[in-house]
């Protein structure tokens, strides 16, 4: 007995090793209303599949650092992520391509900003978080002053000075904070001026049309409160839901607020639509989140295994549900959502319609750098051809130093 | 553990910004990292002169007063222990033009406040963003030269009375030179802080609008974090690092001088 006693021990230290590994997942989320829907996710996901999940839940500013350290340094920290997908052209290269096409009922401009190159390349993350920005106005205001839903921006700016004089409040407000607040504003203005950022390697932003989409801006900023040249989302939204504005441009993680008691003062009383065109049809920025997996990820298989689960219409509901706009249009068009939420209409046709940024890996330092030109503008610091010549100028200098191969 | 943490990133940040020749000439044709830097000896300067006067000031009459001096220095220490990033969200909050609780005062005051936009205007940006790095951090200059005034010892003080010196006499020929050491360390210690201001401009303003609050950390950030050009951001630190170390000798040197 004495001489089993080893044996015993060694026979269930080896039986202990032999043992499957635990499953394990580590996922970086944003840390809002996006990434609540992503953790409540991969929860589930881990209970059904015995994996040890970890949730690393990151503000927006650190998320992008926190991720693209470990994607160049490939140190696997994370096995899946959530990017926005401006970031997606600088972190592509070190993303694993995905082991099947994703289907074809996720909207397609959600598709294209999942492939490299823009729209043609290999998939390298799926859709997780449909955003596209949204016009949202009064439609209260608008029927009282018998006035048409905007189609265009001379609807807007008419509106704003009828309902701004009538009402003795604010017709529009925006965010001209320089950064991504001023370009996220713009960027529908100039597009429906028929203006751009870029084309290929060349800045065009200082372009006729560009200089007359910022100049209406400007005029748009005359019926603004004062101080929007360092307005951000909440300071929109603020005046919105107190009801010191009558229309802005806005993203769909705001819908909820608006109609509701507790945070409004205007519930039932905002309508989102497209965004008004002007020369071309109007279009909204693609602000969609993505899921992805690091190339230098220790567990790609079950990485790959929960983001496929994740974005199935199943899930995808749940996230709805949640508050998270879709990326799958049988989500959109769901009988039972969409008697829940009233806006899924114009999210759908907005989300279809919606353009990305342009797909550059300096998207961060143009945008920096456009932003803080725009802003001056608004400001009324810089003229607004002069602005956009600096900014032309100084896109041009990171153009030129990057080398940087663009997609319009 | 100090080559781990110290020297090793140090090494590694110096091959960073060697590793392209451009990081340091681009440094002369960048406008932007320019201006950051000329703002940020302008906030440097302004709100060190600012925060010493008052702290000076403060620790002066607190040191004064016969009775209730724990109490004054308590209750001034409270912005100091508040997280930068927790007093920069409150002032956003105070700033806002239309809903902040500077503007509505004012208001009920009876002034007009329409064109009072704060960290929203090019011109009063800065001057908004200095204001509250005066509130948070003049208890701590107070703080040091409090302490240094009440280790000043009272017999040259006494002689001096005795010979018949005025206030004004006592504190510019006595109080200030013994205080002089104490000075020195708080100036310094603010100054270094100071070059590199973040939280509060990255909550407060973002370096706008325009380019009216960007100041070189700021900037050093956006260019590590957000551009991802770790070399160049480098590059930035290394001039900042001379420049503060720079001054801090220049100041040494003045003060020993007098």
């Amino acid at each position: 007995m004495r001489n089993a006693a080893p044996a015993l021990f060694l026979a269930a230290f080896l039986l202990s090793c032999s043992r499957t590994p635990q499953r394990s997942l580590t996922i970086a989320v944003n840390a809002g209303v996006e990434g609540t829907a992503l953790k409540a996710a991969a929860k589930e996901w881990g209970e059904a599949n015995h994996a040890r999940i970890e949730v690393v839940e990151l503000p927006y500013a650190n998320l992008f650092e926190k991720e693209q350290l470990d994607l160049t340094s490939r140190t696997g920290a994370y096995d899946v992520i959530m990017l926005d997908d401006p970031w997606f052209p600088r972190m592509a290269a070190d993303l694993a391509r995905l082991p099947r096409d994703p289907d074809s009922d996720f909207v397609s401009t959600c598709l294209e900003v999942c492939r490299n190159p823009y729209k043609t390349g290999a998939y390298l993350a799926l859709p997780y978080v449909g955003n596209a920005q949204l016009f949202f106005y009064r439609k209260d205001l608008f029927e009282k002053y018998r006035l048409a839903a905007p189609k265009t921006w001379d609807d807007v700016l008419v509106a704003a000075k009828k309902i701004g004089e009538g009402e003795k409040m604010y017709g529009y407000v925006m965010r001209a904070a320089p950064g991504n607040a001023v370009v996220a504003d713009f960027m529908p203005l100039l597009w429906a001026f028929g203006g751009g950022v870029m084309e290929g390697n060349r800045a065009v932003c200082n372009s006729p049309p560009a200089v007359e989409a910022l100049r209406f801006m400007l005029e748009l900023g005359k019926y603004s409160p004062p101080g929007y040249a360092g307005f951000n989302a909440d300071e929109v939204s603020a005046h919105l839901l107190q009801g010191t504005a009558a229309m802005s441009i806005n993203w769909p993680a705001w819908i909820a607020a608006m109609d509701d008691p507790a945070k409004s003062k205007v519930v039932g009383k905002i309508e989102f639509s497209q965004m008004p065109g002007e020369r071309d049809p109007g279009v909204g920025e693609l602000g969609a989140w993505l899921v992805a997996v690091p190339a230098g990820s220790k567990h790609a298989a079950d990485a790959f295994d929960f983001i496929y689960w994740a974005t199935e219409p199943a899930q995808m509901k749940q996230a709805a549900l949640k508050g998270n706009p879709p990326t799958r249009r049988s989500i959109f068009q769901s009988p039972d959502l969409m008697a829940k939420f009233r806006s899924y209409p114009a999210q759908l046709a907005s989300l279809e319609s919606a353009r990305p940024r342009p797909r550059t890996a300096e998207w961060n330092e143009i945008e920096n750098s456009f932003g803080i030109y725009l802003s001056k503008a608004n400001d009324g610091a810089m003229d607004p051809r002069a602005a956009l010549n600096a900014a032309a100028d100084s896109i041009q200098k990171i153009l030129e130093r990057n080398e940087s191969a663009t997609h319009p | 553990m100090l080559l781990a943490l110290s020297i090793y990133p140090l090494i590694y940040s110096v091959k960073l910004a060697a590793a392209d020749r451009r990081n340091f000439t681009r440094l002369f044709t960048d406008r932007l990292f320019l201006t950051a830097s000329i703002q940020t000896i302008w906030l440097t300067l302004s709100a060190l002169s600012i925060e010493f006067l008052l702290g000076l000031a403060l620790a002066l009459l607190i040191d004064s007063l016969a009775r209730g001096r724990m109490f004054f220095r308590t209750a001034l220490l409270i912005p100091m222990l508040l997280p930068p990033v927790v007093a920069a969200v409150a002032w956003r909050l105070i700033y806002n033009p239309q809903f902040g609780v500077l503007n509505g005062t004012l208001r009920r005051l009876g002034f007009h406040t329409a064109d009072l936009t704060w960290t929203s205007g090019e011109s009063s940006a800065l001057a908004s963003v200095i204001l509250v790095d005066v509130w948070e951090w003049t208890p701590f200059l107070f703080l040091l030269l409090s302490a240094g005034l009440q280790a000043i010892p009272p017999e040259p003080l006494e002689a001096a009375r005795v010979d018949g010196a005025g206030a004004w006499r006592i504190f510019r020929d006595v109080t200030l030179p013994l205080l002089k050491p104490t000075i020195v360390l708080a100036l310094l210690l603010r100054t270094m802080d100071l070059v590199r201001i973040f939280d509060q401009i990255f909550i407060l303003t973002q370096g706008g609008p325009g380019t009216a609050t960007e100041t070189v950390s700021l900037y050093i950030y956006r260019t590590a974090f957000r551009f991802s050009n770790f070399g160049y951001a480098a590059a930035m630190s290394f001039v900042l690092l001379a420049a503060t170390l720079l001054f801090s000798r220049g100041l040494l040197r003045a003060m020993r001088a007098r």
